[in-house]
């Protein structure tokens, strides 16, 4: 039933109208600010001049943006897989659970959802102290006696580590609390007559619960993947990047360049290019949009 | 054995989840000699309300929450309406630039808000929209709309077109067939976003920080509850006292419309 | 319900409209407000109060509005300050952080008013950065140096009479205090004004400037001397490598009563006594002692300037209300209650008399401020030197690592701005 009518226009208007002001203008804006010298100065007395490419050129001929492209791929890959898996293994988990137990698991997910990022990171970073935390205190007990003192983040790849537990506590909750919602609307006779066929468990997950999933899923997953690629404060109070670069993602190297070094105009051309990248990522994602 | 092995998951799951939130409130009530105790306490042996009382008696906290609330719930409520009407539009007519607006929506979901802010400030300053309440909730309001809109257009994707012309050929306007029969099915997903932009909304720092300048009284939560560091470090106990009192908001919401979210958000993305 | 969920939306939304109703004081013939942004922690409440009852006694049509700001974020919020159109009158800038406002070209220029102010003796600390290309943009405030802050007690049963004079001094006693479930000190891992001063002492810097170009210097061989040197105090201690003093802060750990010393400023004490008033009375103070013991060690001048910014539409009233801030009545004040010094080195003279300010005033000769660049306030907000130090400490070679630090130091400070 295509119409032909005014409605479908006057309906959307105002989140056009709203993307155009709040979302479309301050792209450009930051598009036009990334082919200018646009630094501190500018910011205050303005009169800001165009420089053509000159800041994605800098940019993309240094060594450095391009190890932070990788490393920002790595972090949201490890990331990703991880929360998918777990919360996919938590969502089968919380529908095998008895009553109290599961309303137990649900309850504690809400927690971990709604404590503000400032203070989890807070928390966590307190956790993983050297001296006086209790990562370290309880891994001594344990009889790991080479955890005394253990300094988490002098390393890079603890740090990294560390930091990956963090966002994954975080971002678990949303996921495996959808994943299990989406697995409960699949009807209990599916289940009943796979296994009346004969199906194994096995079986019957491949053949009902991944394609009734699958929509819900990649959903997820691309949520997962954007806000995971995006992911900045918990970086920024736990390792400010370091040590030694080795937690410095685009969000992060992106902040130090335009809001530590006020270079606005070289972090816009991150921004731009992390819009790009993501959209590159995403493009199955969007193509399935279009076709629809 | 298989029950146990199971339960034994679920119990490990648990803890992991609860402990850092446990350690949060715990170190709350903690007195501030005990919270750098070289042997830490999992109990508090001595629980005081200190940390709260400076926690609430620090400046600011009496008029950041109002405006927090009203900042927060405005730009959620008119999320829902503002994405209501698109996603109707979407999901239940046809029309030209349709595919476009719906990769827009998806796009406007990678947005980098953390580099939007200088522009959104010269705009907010050019526009004489610096100390104002109503920026912020414009922000607020665009950073929780695609994910809005997304979702519920899933929601009403999966509502049957019978139900609406049944209840039209019953004498119905289409209007009155939409609020009647539409609108009651669609609560779970209303319910499930709104939850979304309540925590999204509810935490930002970066964009009240900036934007929010010369006029204290205009400033929110977050920027209370990153108060309580100075030059000689953070004060643990108050920030987790804040943090506690903080995440209350969102904590009883969720519990509130805990069953009503999980079948929204399926039933709305399942049809992704 | 869903009625009222309407009303409710409709409600909040007219007060929002409302609340952004600015109401005119100018208007209204009452004073109007002079904006005065104050960090937090910089002086207490009652010393606010006092000074802004008497400021709008003697300043008739003043009605002045001190906001204290929270550490957080301050960075950007004085930026957008600066950027605004109707900025604060007067803005607490620390010493390390004034020099790439000045730069920003968004600061009054006060070159004019140095010497009404008798900027004269001004500390070089303070004056300095707030000086670029000639002109004077921020006011010297306040300063504070940091001292060695001990546990009598500790001291006392371990049978130290005298505080020591020498570093060598200084490790022996403190080797000998970190005995028995003590610590003889508590020095975290990136307590970087301290290394600072090490470096200083030994003849190194942080950074230096050659031919217009800055460089990072700590890969010299004093600089690496006085890396050497923290890293033999910090073992004698449990401070954690990967952390700094302000977190977990270190005078909750003092407070426990089980650390012989902690590096910090005099002030520290009032916070020591808030976890554990039983110290009272058990809390000594002396300079960080030198390589000999004819001098103190060198140490790094905090503090804060004053700045006016060039959006404050009340340039004249903002400019009497740093006179007042800087001027000598209030100064002495604001030393005597915060324990700083104060911003003229002919008015150290209240410091006398009490003996957590009299340390710092004996090493207060002695102090330096960081690399006075706009890019500085970058390279500590990245940690990169608390990072190095971090990565020496826990078995890093200390030459490659310093050269690492360097470089990416000289990078930062030669990003242009």
């Amino acid at each position: 039933m295509r119409e032909r009518s005014p409605w479908p226009y006057l309906l959307v208007a105002p989140a056009v109208a709203g993307g155009a002001f709040l979302l479309l203008y301050p792209l450009l804006k930051a598009a036009v600010i990334s082919f200018q010298h646009f630094r501190m100065g500018e910011l205050i007395r303005g009169a800001a001049v165009f420089v053509g490419l000159e800041n994605y050129a800098e940019l993309l001929s240094g060594a450095e943006f391009r190890q932070v492209v990788l490393r920002t791929l790595v972090w949201t890959a490890i990331n990703v897989v991880l929360i998918m898996v777990l919360s996919t293994a938590l969502a089968l988990m919380l529908v095998r659970l008895r009553r109290a137990l599961r309303l137990a698991v649900m309850s504690a997910l809400a927690l971990a959802w709604a404590t503000p990022i400032i203070a989890a990171t807070t928390v966590f970073q307190w956790l993983f102290q050297s001296e006086l935390g209790v990562v370290n205190w309880l891994l001594v007990a344990l009889g790991l006696d080479s955890f005394r003192g253990y300094t988490w983040f002098a390393d890079g790849t603890a740090t990294f580590a560390v930091l990956v537990l963090l966002v994954v506590w975080q971002s678990v909750p949303f996921a495996a609390l959808t994943l299990y919602a989406g697995l409960t609307t699949i009807p209990a006779e599916l289940y009943e007559s796979a296994r009346i066929d004969g199906g194994t468990g096995r079986q019957v997950f491949t053949r009902i619960t991944v394609p009734m999933l699958r929509q819900l899923f990649a959903l997820v997953a691309s949520l997962e993947v954007i806000w995971t690629a995006k992911c900045f404060p918990q970086i920024w109070v736990l390792s400010q990047g370091g040590p030694d670069g080795a937690t410095t993602t685009l969000p992060v190297y992106a902040f130090k360049i335009a809001r530590v070094l006020h270079r606005y105009d070289l972090g816009s051309a991150v921004a731009m290019l992390t819009v790009v990248i993501l959209a590159v990522a995403l493009v199955g994602n969007l193509r399935r949009m279009v076709r629809q | 054995m298989r029950r146990f092995a199971l339960n034994a998951a679920a119990v490990a799951v648990f803890v992991m989840m609860i402990f850092p939130v446990y350690w949060m409130f715990l170190t709350a009530f903690k007195p501030t000699a005990d919270i750098q105790a070289e042997t830490p306490t999992f109990w508090p042996a001595h629980p005081t309300f200190d940390h709260f009382v400076t926690a609430i008696n620090a400046p600011g906290f009496g008029t950041y929450w109002r405006n927090s609330l009203v900042v927060t719930l405005v730009a959620v409520l008119l999320a829902l309406v503002v994405s209501l009407l698109a996603a109707f539009a979407v999901a239940r007519m046809r029309w030209r630039g349709r595919g476009a607006f719906l990769v827009g929506v998806f796009a406007a979901q990678m947005a980098p808000w953390e580099a939007l802010l200088v522009p959104v400030f010269i705009i907010a300053r050019d526009t004489g929209l610096l100390d104002s309440l109503a920026m912020l909730t414009g922000v607020y309001f665009m950073i929780t709309l695609p994910f809005t809109i997304v979702t519920l257009r899933g929601f009403l994707a999966a509502i049957p077109l019978e139900l609406e012309e049944a209840a039209q050929v019953d004498g119905c306007s289409r209007t009155t067939a939409f609020r009647r029969v539409v609108f009651p099915l669609l609560a779970p997903g209303l319910m499930a976003t709104s939850l979304f932009g309540f925590i999204t909304a509810w935490n930002e720092f970066a964009f009240v920080n900036v934007l929010i300048i010369k006029d204290q009284s205009r400033r929110t939560l977050p920027v209370w509850l990153s108060s309580f560091r100075d030059v000689f470090g953070t004060d643990w106990g108050a920030t987790m006292a804040a943090a506690s009192l903080f995440a209350l908001p969102a904590l009883l919401l969720f519990l509130f419309l805990q069953r009503r979210v999980g079948t929204g958000m399926t039933a709305g993305a399942v049809k992704g | 319900m869903k009625y009222r969920i309407l009303a409710l939306a409709a409600m909040f939304a007219l007060g929002a409209c409302g609340t952004t109703e600015e109401p005119k004081a100018a208007a209204t013939g009452a004073p109007e407000k002079l904006t005065l942004w104050i960090m937090d922690g910089s002086v207490t409440q009652e010393l606010l109060k006092k000074f802004e009852t008497g400021y709008e006694a003697a300043h008739q049509g003043v009605d002045l509005d001190i906001q204290i700001q929270a550490w957080d974020g301050i960075g950007e919020r004085v930026t957008a300050a600066l950027a605004s159109t109707d900025a604060p009158d007067v803005i607490e800038v620390g010493n390390t952080q004034v020099a790439q406002y000045s730069a920003s070209g968004g600061l009054t220029d006060l070159s004019a008013k140095v010497a009404d102010l008798k900027g004269e003796d001004w500390l070089p600390g303070l004056a300095q950065p707030g000086n670029i290309g000639g002109r004077q943009y921020g006011i010297p405030w306040y300063a504070a140096n940091r001292v060695v802050v001990y546990n009598k007690d500790l001291f006392a049963r371990a049978g130290i009479k005298e505080p020591p004079k020498t570093r060598d001094e200084w490790l022996n006693i403190t080797a000998k205090l970190n005995k028995g479930g003590n610590q003889g000190i508590y020095l975290t891992g990136q307590t970087w004004y301290a290394l600072a001063g090490f470096v200083w002492d030994e003849g190194g810097d942080l950074a230096v400037q050659e031919g217009g170009r800055w460089k990072g210097a700590l890969d010299s061989p004093q600089a690496l001397a006085g890396m050497a040197f923290y890293r033999k105090l910090q073992a004698l201690g449990k401070g954690p490598k990967d952390a700094d003093e302000a977190n977990p802060p270190q005078h909750e750990v003092f407070a426990q009563g089980k650390t012989a010393q902690i590096i910090a400023v005099p002030g520290i004490a009032a916070r020591v006594l808030e976890v554990d008033a039983g110290l009272k009375g058990k809390i000594g103070f002396f300079p960080v002692p030198g390589k000999t013991a004819d001098k103190p060690g060198t140490v790094f001048t905090g503090g804060s300037d004053l700045v006016v910014p060039v959006a404050s539409r009340r340039q004249e009233e903002a400019y009497e209300l740093v006179k007042a801030l800087a001027g000598e009545q209030f100064q002495t004040e604001l030393a005597k209650a915060m324990s700083f010094v104060p911003n003229r080195a002919s008015l150290a003279g209240v410091l006398s008399g009490e003996e957590g300010t009299a340390a710092m005033a004996a090493a207060a000769a002695n102090g330096r401020a960081t690399p006075n660049t706009p890019n500085w306030a970058a390279v500590e907000a990245t940690s990169m030197i608390k990072q190095y130090m971090t990565a020496v400490l826990t078995g890093g070679d200390p030459a490659t690592e310093a050269r690492k630090v360097s470089e990416s130091i000289t990078t930062t400070l030669n990003s242009g701005s």
